[in-house]
């Protein structure tokens, strides 16, 4: 029998003792850690499974083919009441998929626009930035919602709306206003490929272009060029479509003021924006683009002054400077940070319930009266990870596009 | 030597997780809730304060309410104390997670008793108040019946059966309602005041309450249909048959005590000779105190403390509150005192106390 000192120094890898080598040292960590986490995960769920058992909370997933039963506010998927839980989930879950893309596109645009705003050498127009940053940045979302649904509560009733040009209905349960309305189901469906063919078109030209001007130098208006080609391609399109399929694709449609016999009104035809939604969409918009303008600021202030120096010394004017050179380079900068606010955006679009707009989570609430409220919230905990998974894998893609251009 | 320390703080970590699970393990013994309400020293009711004379404050920052009340009087039944309690706010969508999941002794907000929330949610102790949904309106738009609320917009609070029943009713009639559901009951007001909807739906008690907020309360009207059913009471978590018992005593103590004519300057403390009153207050015999683990003399603390149930309900939704009629409709007793079978119309009634 060996001593247990002659077992322990016995014990080398590569000749050093195990428990000196780097290597099994670290392999050592990562196991440990590894059984750390599964230990907490399987334990976290042990404790909630037993704890839903305990106390006879009912769960399952069985309720989704049954019939919801409840109506929807506003909805943009069509929707009966008779529909099933499933489908009630799916109409929800897009009319907050809506909202947040919606609210991505504008605060974007509103917030790069204050953010340049804030670097312009303008006094007025640069404190002007600066108040509506620090304002909409420092209120709390919730705050401001109900600020701008009080507001909209303001408006004219339906009864003594606005109507301007015919067209657009304001009044305080929402803005009804013209929309394309499908005529045949073909020609709707072939109509978004026509716009789908044509922006690509147009990005193809408007690069060309500008390849052109770069080597040449012969001004090549690479973004006239650009537009003129989608605008072209649309139009053919919708001709052909026209031709092929028996009349245009769409139709204008105009809302239409109508009486109920309830003594209300209501409006035929076109679109109606819910008051809720203006609300929660203008509400969104202010308050993540305070954030984004910050994000562009700090972006624009990473370039080195000298390219913008050099950019002006080579001639070229203020906008075209921060177009051309300025505003590339601070995008590796902005993007990162800019897909943190889309997240959040997308989920701070749950407080809708307060103001009456029908988003995922509004409607989800709803549900648990009939159904069981551990699966609900399960599922509408997974529906917001798969927008925000799905959000940011698309910002990743986009960023590592401009890290390596 | 730093990445060996690492090492060292991991393991001690998934040491103390693992000894800490078993510990978790091993309480499997729960203790009744009475127990555990007498060690903590204060019941913990879930309530609201949004609705005058069901859930609100006074001048002076405090709950009350008859719902608040309720929960008073079962902590001066287990306590000896009124002033006992806790009151958890929580929203009508939070109302069913909360009760099911144990952390709160007894729900009482404005709480609708249904088949489906009783199997779900927790058991319901005694219907203290009988309500039905109606619709509120405004006098110029002309409706005299709910039944003409044609493509009506109508506001409603989310999470409620009144969601649901507005959908049955709508579908019943055609009436194609266009619902605008809202977390808060103040945000159905606003919009129903500022005409953003037509009409708005709730327990037709709660439209009295709330109505008494609007600006110009005359331009509104109550419409006369009531389209469902709504019996209003306290509900305790599944699972402890004790307190359930305990909390359904509780509510009897209140019905009774006006049924025996005593109110809360009156209480006796010394034998009066009425039996059924001596038995209620402890004076003589039993009506299963000990089995329930409250002191024989529990009736005296509640009824000295909150009043009888004719009380309470005048105190909050009778004339010194909301002024809610209550002679004639259902709310009333079912018999008239002293004798309990002349009738008097109502249907508040609970088991005997003996």
């Amino acid at each position: 029998m060996p001593s247990w000192q002659a077992v322990l120094r016995g014990l080398t890898y590569e000749g050093i003792p195990l428990w000196r080598h780097t290597r099994i040292i670290q392999w050592v960590l990562q196991v440990v850690s590894g059984i750390l986490v599964v230990v907490l995960v399987v334990w976290f769920f042990a404790n909630i499974s037993g704890a839903i058992q305990d106390r006879d909370i009912p769960h399952g997933f069985g309720f989704l083919s049954r019939e919801y039963q409840t109506s929807i506010g506003q909805h943009f998927l069509p929707y009966e009441s008779t529909d099933s839980f499933l489908y009630a989930f799916v109409v929800a879950t897009t009319n907050t998929i809506i909202v947040s893309i919606l609210g991505v596109i504008l605060a974007t645009a509103l917030g790069i626009f204050i953010g340049v705003s804030r670097m312009s050498g303008n006094w007025l127009v640069s404190k002007a930035a600066l108040v509506y940053i620090e304002f909409f940045r420092n209120v709390p979302l919730l705050v401001q919602l109900f600020f701008w649904f009080y507001i909209v509560l303001a408006l004219p009733t339906i009864q003594e709306e606005y109507v301007i040009a015919d067209m657009l209905h304001i009044n305080n349960r929402g803005v009804s206003m013209p929309w394309p309305d499908p005529v045949s189901a073909g020609a709707a469906w072939m109509f978004p490929v026509v716009l789908v063919v044509a922006a690509f078109a147009g990005v193809a030209v408007h690069r060309a272009m500008q390849r052109r001007e770069t080597l040449t130098g012969a001004a090549s208006y690479p973004m006239v060029l650009g537009v003129g080609a989608s605008i072209l391609i649309v139009a053919i399109g919708w001709v052909a479509l026209s031709i092929a399929f028996d009349g245009a694709p769409f139709t204008i449609s105009v809302p239409e003021a109508r009486e109920t016999q309830g003594g209300s009104h209501l409006h035929l035809g076109g679109f109606t924006a819910s008051a809720g939604l203006m609300a929660l969409l203008v509400g969104l918009v202010m308050y993540t683009s305070s954030f984004i303008a910050e994000i562009v600021r700090a972006g624009i202030q990473s370039v080195g002054r000298g390219q913008r120096e050099a950019a002006r010394s080579l001639g070229l004017p203020y906008l075209k400077a921060l177009r051309h050179v300025t505003f590339p380079q601070s995008l590796r900068v902005i993007v990162p940070p800019m897909i943190s606010q889309y997240l959040n955006l997308t989920k701070n679009s749950s407080l809708a319930g307060a103001i009456g707009f029908s988003d995922l989570t509004n409607v989800a609430k709803t549900m648990t009266q009939t159904a069981p409220a551990v699966s609900i919230f399960l599922l509408i905990m997974l529906a917001y990870l798969a927008m925000s998974l799905t959000y940011s894998l698309i910002g990743n893609l986009y960023n590592r596009h401009i890290r390596f251009s | 030597m730093k990445r060996y320390s690492v090492l060292l703080i991991v393991m001690a970590m998934t040491l103390s997780l693992l000894v800490l699970a078993a510990c978790e393990s091993e309480e499997e013994t729960v203790a009744s809730r009475l127990d555990t309400v007498q060690e903590r020293g204060n019941v913990i009711c879930a309530s609201r304060n949004d609705v005058p004379g069901y859930g609100s404050l006074d001048a002076a920052g405090n709950n009350v309410g008859f719902d608040i009340d309720l929960c008073r009087a079962l902590a001066a039944a287990v306590l000896g104390d009124p002033n006992a309690i806790e009151i958890r706010l929580i929203t009508a969508a939070e109302r069913g997670p909360t009760v099911q999941s144990g952390e709160v002794d007894m729900l009482v907000r404005t709480v609708t008793w249904t088949t489906s929330r009783d199997a779900q949610w927790g058991n319901y102790a005694q219907t203290m108040f009988f309500d039905g949904q109606g619709f509120m309106v405004r006098k110029s738009l002309g409706v005299s019946s709910a039944l003409e609320l044609k493509e009506a917009t109508v506001c409603v609070t989310q999470g409620t059966t009144t969601e649901l029943n507005l959908e049955d009713f709508s579908r019943q009639n055609n009436l194609d309602i266009e619902p605008l559901t809202f977390e808060d009951t103040d945000a159905v007001v606003a919009a129903y005041e500022s005409g953003q909807c037509d009409a708005f739906t709730n327990d037709n008690s709660q439209l009295a309450a709330l109505g008494t907020a609007l600006q110009n309360r005359d331009d509104h009207v109550i419409l006369p249909e009531t389209i469902s059913e709504e019996p209003l009471g306290p509900v305790v978590p599944h699972g402890d048959d004790q307190w359930f018992d305990i909390v359904k005593t509780v509510m009897g103590i209140l019905i009774y005590a006006e049924a025996y004519g005593v109110t809360s300057a009156d209480v006796p403390s010394a034998a009066t000779g009425d039996t059924k009153v001596d038995r209620l207050f402890g004076l003589e015999g039993s009506f299963g105190q000990e089995t329930l683990g409250i002191s024989n003399t529990a009736a005296q603390n509640v009824i000295r403390s909150v009043g009888n149930y004719g009380e309470i309900y005048a105190r909050n939704l009778g004339p010194n509150g909301i002024n809610l009629p209550r002679e004639g409709g259902r709310n009333a007793l079912w018999s008239d005192a002293p004798c309990t079978d002349c009738p008097k119309g109502g249907q508040i009634y609970a088991a005997p106390l003996r």
